[in-house]
């Protein structure tokens, strides 16, 4: 299913950030001249250390974080799980279907929902607050959220802390089925432990991207 | 853009009214102000040189309630949720739209401390010009929406940006002409408000320059809302 052209195509991308206060203050150049591709129908790595800039990288290509220099490219309808779930407090699991299906336009929203609650086994939690979900159950409506209108890309930056032993193994199942489905996903984790499920992995080691 | 624009801004208030202790803080303050608070602004008000007088003190207050509960609710609606926002942004919506749903709940939310206040008010001294007191008491809201949102949109941390908020409160209030005759500070945001405020609690006639610079203000500082909203729903430099 995979096909040679790149849904996502990232050249080159610089992001540096100020740091601190005068006289304290100085740049820190996260990426230097990052490089990387997806393609329809990958299931694609990110590996890098803590702080390396992969998080980073992942809001430039989203747009949530503008880039000092280099080339972005994407294709399709996007769909992003971030690593820290951003989400509202006070209000439910269903509440937040319904206000991302408005921001996708998505019609058939109940039984995108019901879909995903069945899959990721959250259902009882639908009308719960955020406030009143364990980390797991957080992080299961964060990914859900990113996968309601069936991206063509599909952004994770770890996606399954918090998860246990079983979901943990249901994500990559479901990964791989949507894969297989033909859609680009691009996994990034400080440790990816399931490196054969994997198409292509790439690495970010100060500020730039290599292949491994 | 108001189909979407509505019901994400109905979320938005949901959000804010699910806090038992802002629900009973929207309460709270208002008949603190009121009640007690009155009493000590006008002796507060000569100590420092002022003019304010009990009866314009207890209309004032209602106002100043309004004003702090007001910027403190804004300045959290985007402190609190801007990483949400921005994402939802991001997944479609737009940072036009969410900073539009944004607005409608400020003003919901502002509408509703109004009236808390405004009866508040009337509950305890009567009210001489009734619309004109609420009229007053929103243009206080309205540009305490536009304090908070600005603070908000650019000061990252809870703890400094309440502060700052407190700050500029507490400098309108203690710098406002009838309050001190130090004169440091000639104009305040909300001192054609508190003009009306008081002479609509105790039955004056209301100067056209008081209404012509509460409305500036109040329009001034929604759009400046919007702006802040907007700026804190969109890409990051």
């Amino acid at each position: 299913m995979t096909s040679t052209e790149p849904i996502l195509r990232a050249e080159g991308v610089e992001k540096g950030f100020h740091r601190g206060v005068p006289p304290r203050r100085r740049r820190v150049e996260v990426l230097k001249g990052a490089n990387l591709e997806v393609r329809r129908g990958e299931l694609v790595g990110l590996v890098g250390e803590n702080g390396s800039g992969k998080s980073t990288l992942m809001k430039i290509v989203v747009g949530l974080l503008e880039r000092d220099g280099g080339a972005v490219e994407r294709s399709g309808k996007l769909g992003y799980c971030p690593q820290i779930p951003l989400l509202w407090e006070k209000l439910t699991v269903d509440e937040h279907f319904e206000l991302f299906a408005r921001a996708y336009e998505l019609e058939a929203e109940a039984a995108a929902a019901q879909s995903l609650l069945d899959e990721l086994q959250f259902e009882r939690y639908r009308g719960y607050r955020i406030e009143e979900l364990s980390g797991g159950t957080r992080q299961k409506l964060n990914l859900a959220l990113a996968l309601m209108h069936s991206p063509d890309l599909l952004l994770l930056d770890e996606p399954y802390s918090g998860f246990d032993w079983e979901t943990y193994l249901r994500f990559w199942e479901m990964s791989e089925r949507r894969r297989d489905e033909g859609m680009g996903i691009l996994i990034v984790s400080h440790l990816l432990a399931e490196r054969e499920r994997l198409d292509r992995m790439y690495e970010l080691r100060e500020g730039r991207i290599s292949g491994c | 853009m108001l189909s979407a624009t509505l019901p994400t801004g109905a979320a938005f208030v949901r959000e804010h009214l699910r806090t038992p202790l802002t629900l009973v803080m929207l309460i709270a303050i208002p008949a603190f102000f009121v009640l007690v608070f009155a009493s000590v602004l006008g002796e507060f008000s000569e100590a420092l040189g002022g003019t304010l007088a009990s009866q314009s003190a207890t209309a004032i207050s209602a106002g100043w309630a309004t004003a702090f509960l007001c910027g403190a609710l804004a300045f959290f609606q985007v402190s609190s949720s801007r990483g949400a926002d921005r994402r939802l942004a991001a997944a479609g919506l737009g940072p036009l739209r969410v900073a539009s749903s944004r607005i409608l709940a400020a003003l919901a939310i502002g509408l509703t401390i109004s009236a808390v206040a405004f009866v508040t008010l009337w509950l305890r001294s009567g009210i001489a010009h009734p619309l004109h007191a609420f009229a007053a008491i929103f243009a206080f809201a309205a540009t305490y929406i536009g304090i908070g949102a600005v603070i908000g949109a650019f000061v990252k941390g809870q703890l400094e940006g309440s502060l700052l908020v407190v700050l500029v409160f507490s400098v309108d209030a203690f710098s406002d002409p009838q309050m001190t005759s130090n004169g440091l500070i000639a104009e305040t945001p909300t001192q054609n408000a508190a003009n009306l405020l008081v002479a609509a609690g105790g039955a004056q006639g209301s100067p056209p320059g008081d209404w012509v610079g509460a409305g500036s203000i109040a329009l001034a500082a929604l759009a400046v809302a919007l702006a802040a909203f907007w700026t804190s729903a969109r890409t990051r430099a």
